[in-house]
């Protein structure tokens, strides 16, 4: 499969990209690692006539943690540094954590934070050869006007497989978008819109360029647990992140959050809520899981039934609030 | 069992025996060997097809159907033609000619005729000056399809009144072979215990890591200016089957193509037939009047597919109560795809392999090979036994616990007494099953710790077998299957012309070191020309594990029948006679004379320049070496000569120094007489016994294999470390098919065409693999060799089915046991709230079939089409999936 002729940009500073992105509209994709871009073009998912290729922009990269114990977060960060991060281990182990099962560690040196923050929504219907897409008839998602998973249904359940941004919803992460009339902060939770097709909200003149860890979420306990078929290379098929901070034996704080298994990484408050002020049992934590399971949606958007993951929701938030709690 | 003497071995064999020395004192073979194009496979320096390039190469791209079944009413290429790049734009019209790998499975078209069959099926070829232009020709090319209902279960597809997949083939049924050996009834009679069960073996592929890559190329020819010989290089494991096929299509005479085959990147049977690129591409590059390459993409790969078949076995055995098997009775059925393939093979390989394990008075064997609207199964390894052998050892485990007895036992009650021949006609020799058995308990602790590990972990035992290659060819015929040349010249240099078909297996190291072996030279004096159709004698091809065992004998006879001349030369310059003589490590001596150490060092010598590949010295060397030998000619009569010095009194002697040797399996080794009993019979057998340590995760289902000990009898190791890494790559491509690996369809869509989804295992949930080699030395393989390549899969997967039991206390009845399927299991035992996989399916006890695999559920109503599809316009009557 070839890749469609476009023309490569390399802006330099973020400036010259936003002006790239203003000039050309729909008609531009942006390449940060392009672990998730290159396979998607070249199954002609994306035929845009410009990429522009923000590796150039060094300013994006890097992590700088503040005096206030916040850190900032370059866009283009490689997960690989990341996950190498002796800081970010000791504070925030739960990004720790997610970052070190995406894919493989090939694919981390190459694939970046804001690229997983911005990972395109996946479904086994979506993610084929144009050859494919046309036996099936194509999809809502992509030059159709069906789903295949929700037959009758005009929305699109593709899920979100992103495994750092649970991770971040944990720790109250915001966003810094860059746009033509300069950058606007806001918190990751209001980024995804829920729906498979649209799945962020993000004009398309806009990019995402830091990401923003407040030193309220400072170590907290973290854990990110990941249902995937092996113990390499796969997306999640579903995963769920936990942070707990705890005084005399009960809990002070708790989030958790879920990816994989709905359009949108989701922050289920609840289940965080539900654990404060309490000792973690396993009675507790079974409550936990089934809350998260409720707010589960999965779908026939991946192998394995939807009845199975959203079954290893419950569980892998069970497991989750237990290792958290007893680390 | 185990090592036999030389006295032994030489009544067996007598042409591998003309020096009497102590068999076991080998200098090149038995020893960790290096492959020899391993350092060309690991410095990038070595040339897969794709690799290739000839001048004026034009790039194909093939237009594949997008609907499971459909009749072409028109194609209106002329779009695609004016495209400026374009330079040929091939249809079925161009090649009308049908061929199948077997002569009774002629079905298959380079290019769809009037139907296509599959989604994925092979419509049109676009030629053209870069691989971009040709996509975008593809989207020009105009087809109307006319829609017809499709097939996707083959229980289903076993129904068909009308619209045939194949107008030739009643109920869509390719083959059917009912086969009773013994008396069936009266073993059941006789039997104490009977367990019955139906088990599914889902489909895989072979996942090879090169996708499969066709370069052709026409010559002028200089008299008519017309395209005349054609050369094709492609990837394949049969470089001559695909001559003879791309001579029926093209109707062009063997001896004007040429086969070539560069390195391969892995074949394990999916290039061991004729694959629809590698005649296109001659089709295409007639047309273009220009050289044609065409690389499938990893779609593409998948749609060529000729995987291992979705299989239903409804197996019955009867035992005794002290363990004894007296009766196996077994239904298969098997979703071939659309085309016959190998599948005429597969469904008696399956049946025919029940034998030659285990001692089993009675048999009867019920198989179906069906048609359905999905890409072609074919052969894979350990071709047709995998799916039967799990069901089977994971019967035989259930049959032990029922007797309360070990389930290592009740496969040693049940062993085969060889020499002999079984009740289905397959002549067993060499057996080192037992010695597999027991190696594999002692080395595994089994005794210890079966039955007594903590729960959730737990042992499972099972055993398998395989061909060394099929007694009979395809083709039958009396005919060689194997014939390979050697070549020596005054250069002291060995060169070896043979047909096999390296395919990363290690044949051609194979052949340089049953070659040096037998002229006693070192491994850096052979050289191997393979596996192209102009230079070397045919060899049928890499499949059925037959190439150590034919290819290698040949190799053997060859080395024999030069050796002969060089010893006749040599004796008459040392006075003595040709038996006398002894070949090794580069010098030729009279028994009983050690040579004198010096001259032994200087071979060692020798060998270490040329291996460190230093050309400078060698011309020098050469010089003076061919004055040494001039004085040392002048000499008169010697004690011992070096191995150049004989080569030089050879070519004295005897002018040209050639020799030739061919293998064909012994008549009392081709079977019954029983129809269809030509599949199955071998000259010999590999044993397998392994034992796997699982853990399962009792909330989730997932499964982690810990630790696989797999004892494998080779005959002998040629090269302990190639059959070790044969051991280790079957293990996990058996805990592949076992836990994560299977193809999913929805509605003949493949759901999972690419290796993200379709999930071989990585290396982090590779478990350790204790190779364990047993060595039975067979009467009549080379030097006692057999296979090593495939017979220690089947026994993977249901010896972490047996685990899982061990462990749990589930018995899988389907695979692969994904964490779903064994999560539902475990709740079905527990009686908790069921997880409900598919509609009526339950893992341990599957009663139907469905058309799409237990791992993903679609309860919709499978793929609409598009507004603008004819499919959703008209909205045919397409048979849905049973779901």
């Amino acid at each position: 499969m070839s890749l469609p002729q476009f023309r490569l940009l390399r802006p330099r500073a973020v400036d010259e990209a936003v002006a790239f992105l203003s000039k050309h509209g729909a008609n531009i994709r942006v390449l940060a690692g392009g672990t998730d871009l290159i396979p998607s073009m070249r199954q002609k998912l994306f035929e845009p006539g410009y990429v522009l290729d923000l590796r150039g922009v060094a300013e994006l990269r890097g992590i700088r943690p503040q005096a206030s114990g916040a850190v900032e977060i370059g866009a283009l960060t490689a997960l690989s540094a990341i996950e190498k991060s002796q800081y970010l281990r000791q504070h925030f182990p739960v990004l720790t954590e997610a970052t070190a099962t995406v894919a493989s560690p090939v694919l981390r040196n190459m694939g970046t934070l804001g690229g997983n923050i911005c990972l395109d929504t996946r479904c086994l219907w979506y993610n084929q050869s144009l050859t494919w897409r046309k036996g099936c008839g194509f999809c809502i998602k992509k030059d159709g006007d069906l789903c295949h998973v929700a037959p009758g249904g005009t929305k699109c359940w593709a899920a979100f497989s992103g495994d750092t941004p649970p991770a971040l919803l944990c720790l109250n992460a915001e966003i810094e978008i860059a746009g033509p009339t300069g950058s606007r902060r806001m918190p990751l939770q209001e980024f995804y819109t829920g729906d498979g097709e649209n799945y962020r909200k993000l004009l398309p003149d806009e990019l995402v360029a830091r990401v923003f860890l407040p030193a309220e979420s400072a170590d907290y306990r973290g854990v990110y647990r990941k249902l995937r078929v092996r113990g390499s290379i796969d997306y999640p098929l579903a995963g769920v992140a936990v942070v707990m901070k705890r005084s005399n034996g009960h809990v002070s704080d708790a989030r958790i959050a879920m990816t994989a298994v709905n359009p949108a990484p989701v922050l289920i408050q609840k289940a965080g809520e539900m654990l404060i002020g309490r000792s973690v049992d396993e009675a507790l934590a079974e409550a936990a899981g089934d809350m998260a399971a409720r707010t589960a949606k999965p779908l026939t958007t991946s192998a394995l039934t939807p009845e199975y993951r959203r079954e290893m929701i419950r569980v892998f938030t069970k497991r989750a609030v237990l290792a958290a709690a007893n680390n | 069992m185990g090592v036999e003497t030389a006295d032994d071995r030489c009544r067996n064999d007598k042409s591998a025996c003309t020096d009497k020395r102590d068999m076991n004192d080998f200098s090149i073979i038995g020893k960790p060997t290096a492959m020899v194009d391993a350092a060309e496979k690991t410095t990038g320096a070595g040339k897969y097809t794709d690799d290739l390039s000839v001048p004026g190469m034009l790039v194909g791209k093939i237009l594949h159907s997008p609907y499971p079944h459909a009749r072409i009413k028109a194609i209106n290429t002329s779009r695609a033609e004016k495209l400026e790049g374009v330079v040929a734009v091939a249809t079925g019209k161009d090649a009308p000619n049908p061929y199948g790998i077997l002569p009774v499975g002629h079905d298959e078209y380079p290019l769809a005729l009037d139907k296509v069959r599959y989604v994925g099926d092979n419509v049109a070829c676009v030629a053209a000056v870069s691989e971009a232009i040709a996509e975008k020709a593809l989207e020009l090319i105009d087809v109307e399809y006319e829609l017809l209902p499709a097939y996707f279960d083959p229980e289903e597809s076993m129904k068909a009144q009308t619209d045939l997949i194949h107008d030739n083939k009643p109920n869509n049924l390719e083959k059917d072979y009912h086969h009773a050996f013994g008396d069936p009834d009266k073993g059941f009679a006789e039997a104490d215990h009977i367990a019955e069960a139906r088990f599914i073996a889902n489909e895989v592929t072979h996942a090879a890591m090169e996708p499969h890559s066709t370069l052709s190329s026409f010559e002028l020819d200089p008299h008519t200016g017309k395209l005349g010989r054609l050369t094709v290089w492609s990837s394949t494991q049969v470089p001559y089957y695909l001559q003879h096929k791309l001579s029926l299509v093209l109707e062009m005479p063997m001896a004007q193509i040429r086969v070539i085959k560069p390195l391969v990147g892995g074949g394990f049977g999916g290039k061991s037939e004729v694959i629809p690129l590698e005649i296109i591409a001659a089709v295409a590059a007639r047309k273009a009047q220009a050289p044609v390459k065409i690389t499938y993409t990893r779609e593409e790969v998948f749609w060529a597919h000729r995987g291992r078949p979705r299989t239903i076995i409804d197996l019955k055995t009867g035992i005794t109560n002290d363990g004894r098997i007296t009766c196996v009775k077994a239904r298969v059925v098997q979703d071939g795809g659309a085309y016959c393939s190998y599948g005429v093979v597969t469904i008696l390989y399956s049946g025919a392999l029940l034998g030659a394990l285990y001692d089993i008075p009675n048999i009867q064997y019920d198989g179906y090979r069906v048609l359905t609207n999905k890409p072609a199964c074919g052969a894979m390894r350990g071709h047709g036994t995998v799916n039967v052998r799990f069901a089977f050892e994971s019967q035989l485990d259930e049959l032990a616990a029922k007797i309360a007895m070990d389930p290592a036992e009740i496969r040693q009650r049940n062993l085969l007494k060889p020499p002999c021949i079984t009740v289905n006609g397959l002549r067993v020799q060499s057996y080192g099953l037992p010695e597999c058995i027991e190696k594999t308990v002692e080395r595994s602790g089994w005794k210890q710790r079966h039955g007594k590990l903590p729960k959730g972990r737990g042992l499972g035992i099972a055993c398998s077998h395989y061909v060394s290659g099929a007694a009979n060819s395809i083709i039958r015929s009396d005919m060689p299957h194997s014939t390979v040349n050697i070549k020596i010249d005054r250069d002291g240099g060995v060169v070896v012309y043979t047909g096999a078909s390296e395919i990363g297996q290690g044949s051609d190291t194979m052949t340089a070191q049953v070659a040096a072996e037998v002229l006693g030279c070192s491994l850096a004096r052979v050289r191997v020309i393979a596996a192209d159709t102009d230079l070397t004698p045919i060899d049928i091809g890499s499949y059925s594990s037959r190439v150590t065992f034919m290819a290698g004998n040949a190799t053997l006879r060859s080395a024999e029948d030069v050796k002969k001349r060089i010893a006749a030369a040599a004796a008459k310059k040392m006075n003595c006679a040709a038996e006398e003589l002894v070949f090794r490590d580069d010098v030729v001596f009279k028994k009983g004379s050690a040579p004198p150490p010096a001259k032994r060092d200087q071979a060692e010598e020798v060998e270490v320049t040329q291996a460190g590949a230093s050309v400078s010295g060698r011309v020098e060397g050469q010089i003076l070496r061919g004055s040494l030998q001039q004085k040392r000619k002048d000499e008169g009569p010697k004690e011992w000569m070096t191995f150049e010095e004989a080569v030089v009194a050879a070519i004295d002697f005897h002018g040209a120094l050639t020799g030739t040797g061919s293998y064909a399996p012994p008549p009392e080794a081709r079977g019954g007489k029983h129809k269809g009993g030509g599949v199955g019979p071998s000259p010999a057998y590999s044993y397998s016994a392994q034992v796997a340590e699982v853990s399962v995760d009792e909330d989730t289902g997932e499964v982690t294999v810990h630790k696989v000990w797999a004892a494998h009898d080779c005959g002998r190791a040629l090269n302990p470390v190639s059959v070790e890494g044969q051991i280790i790559g079957s293990v996990w491509m058996g805990m592949g098919q076992a836990l994560t690996e299977e193809m999913i369809w929805k509605d003949g869509m493949l759901m999972n065409a690419g290796m993200l989804e379709y999930r071989s295992p990585s290396s982090v949930e590779s478990p350790e693999v204790e190779p364990i080699i047993v060595e039975s030395i067979d009467p009549e393989g080379p030097f006692g060799a057999k296979e090593c390549s495939e017979g220690s899969l089947a026994a993977t997967i249901p010896a972490i089915s047996n685990a899982i039991y061990d462990a749990v206390g589930v018995r899988m009845h389907e695979s692969p046991f994904t964490p779903e399927r064994v999560l539902a299991a475990l709740r079905a035992k527990r009686k908790d709230k069921a997880l409900n996989l598919t509609e009526g399916v339950d893992p341990t006890d599957p009663t139907r079939f469905r058309e799409h695999g237990g791992s993903l559920c679609f309860k919709g109503k499978g793929p609409e089409r598009h507004a603008l599809d004819p499919a959703r316009r008209e909205s045919p009557a397409v048979t849905r999936g049973a779901d």
